[in-house]
């Protein structure tokens, strides 16, 4: 035996290893210039307090009448990383999920005095309500990116289904938008694909059928999983 | 391999000191991973082995694979070292391509797994192969490298082709294991 075969296997599997990660990287530019810009943005205004959304002072001290939406839906484009997002308030209560069919992040807070804070794994959302939109930022994993969602009425918006199937908790999120635009992502045991195509009806994942469904539904069910 | 050890020019001097580069070598290989795994932003996709109806089945059905080449390994090193009536002049060839090529089957599974999904510590499984995940690539680096040091000890193979088999089974064990008795036998 060659005394340097057994290097040879290592550097095979390590080239292997390269390849596929060029391939990767090529196959997949948006989000990694996107990240890419969007550290350099960032870089750009360090100091500075973002003076972004989030006014809501302290005007409940004056009794002034909470004007925030109690059932409203809101889905738009992530600028800079070209996902979407979508957010639902139902009587106080928000959700939201960030999607670019790659990574994704949902969240869940509180809609008062028209601002929003909503609050996941890895991710923060904070949007300012008002002129028929939500505007804010989404924090994920180190980055930052901004975002413009206009209200939309179904079938845009956000839909969620979860399955239990042999222990294994799957979970699905899709957005779309009224520009036809549509992305989405299933999960499961920590491993996620990008979702098959959603039009309204059932939607099979490995021969498991999933029936996404709208915030009135799922806001009130259990978030634990994810 | 047998054939390294009765060999007489090297009469017992053996030392464990040899595989010092080996070990240090694979445990850098195990940490390198864990930390890429945990500290860079998972993309969520990565390319893969065409043919499947998705990344996970694809894993799925690779490692499972690889874990039937491991078995032949282990029986194979078995019937090197004299522990199972099992004789022939490809015992060492079959049992060097069918690891070579257990490795690279296991390649575009750990890319994908690291570069997409990253080390993850949520759940039982998770953890469990987040660890032999990086632990397996450890331990067969440091067999590799401890391969043709000839005045190793005697154990130092058994232990490194026992650990990265026992490794490898407890990886199919928490992904494709998982993969069939949840989804069933999906292609």
């Amino acid at each position: 035996m060659s005394r340097l075969g057994p290097t040879y296997t290592l550097a095979a599997g390590a080239v292997l290893a390269v390849v596929l990660g060029a391939a990767s990287l090529k196959s997949s530019p948006a989000i990694e210039t996107a990240s890419a810009d969007q550290n350099v943005t960032t870089a750009a205004t360090p100091s500075a307090p973002e003076p972004t959304p989030i006014p809501a002072p302290e005007p409940s001290e004056t009794a002034a009448p909470d004007t925030t939406p109690k059932k409203v839906d809101y889905a738009g484009v992530v600028q800079g990383n070209g996902g979407l997002v979508a957010l639902a308030i139902r009587n106080g209560r928000a959700v939201a999920y960030f999607c670019d069919g790659h990574i994704e992040s949902w969240l869940k807070g509180k809609a008062e005095n028209n601002t929003l804070v909503l609050e996941g794994k890895n991710a923060l959302i904070t949007a300012a309500l008002g002129g028929g939109k939500a505007q804010g930022k989404i924090e994920f994993q180190g980055h930052k990116w901004r975002f413009v969602a206009p209200v939309v009425k179904r079938p845009s918006g956000l839909y969620r289904a979860t399955a239990l199937v042999r222990g294994a908790r799957i979970v699905g999120g899709w957005i779309k938008l009224p520009t036809g635009q549509t992305v989405g992502k299933i999960e499961s045991g920590n491993a996620g694909e990008s979702a098959p195509y959603f039009d309204g009806g059932p939607v099979d994942w490995y021969g498991v059928t999933l029936q996404p469904q709208t915030p009135d539904t799922f806001i009130d069910g259990d978030w634990s999983a994810l | 391999m047998s054939d390294i050890r009765t060999s007489p020019h090297h009469a017992p001097r053996t030392s464990a000191a040899t595989l010092l580069v080996p070990l240090l070598a694979g445990g850098l290989v195990a940490v390198a991973l864990g930390v890429y795994g945990k500290m860079h932003t998972p993309t969520g996709y990565a390319i893969g082995v065409a043919g499947f109806s998705g990344p996970l089945a694809m894993k799925a059905w690779l490692t499972t694979a690889a874990a039937l080449l491991a078995v032949f390994q282990l029986v194979t090193a078995l019937a090197m070292w004299g522990k199972i009536p099992l004789q022939g002049e490809w015992l060492p060839s079959a049992h060097r391509w069918s690891g070579r090529i257990a490795f690279i089957l296991t390649v575009p599974v750990a890319f994908h797994c690291l570069y997409s999904l990253g080390a993850q510590f949520d759940t039982p499984r998770v953890i469990i192969h987040s660890l032999l995940g990086c632990f397996f690539y450890g331990v067969f680096t440091a067999k590799m490298l401890a391969l043709p040091k000839r005045d190793a000890p005697g154990w130092t193979l058994p232990v490194l082709g026992g650990l990265a088999f026992t490794a490898l089974i407890g990886l199919w064990l928490t992904s494709a294991y998982w993969f069939f008795t949840t989804f069933g036998i999906k292609f």
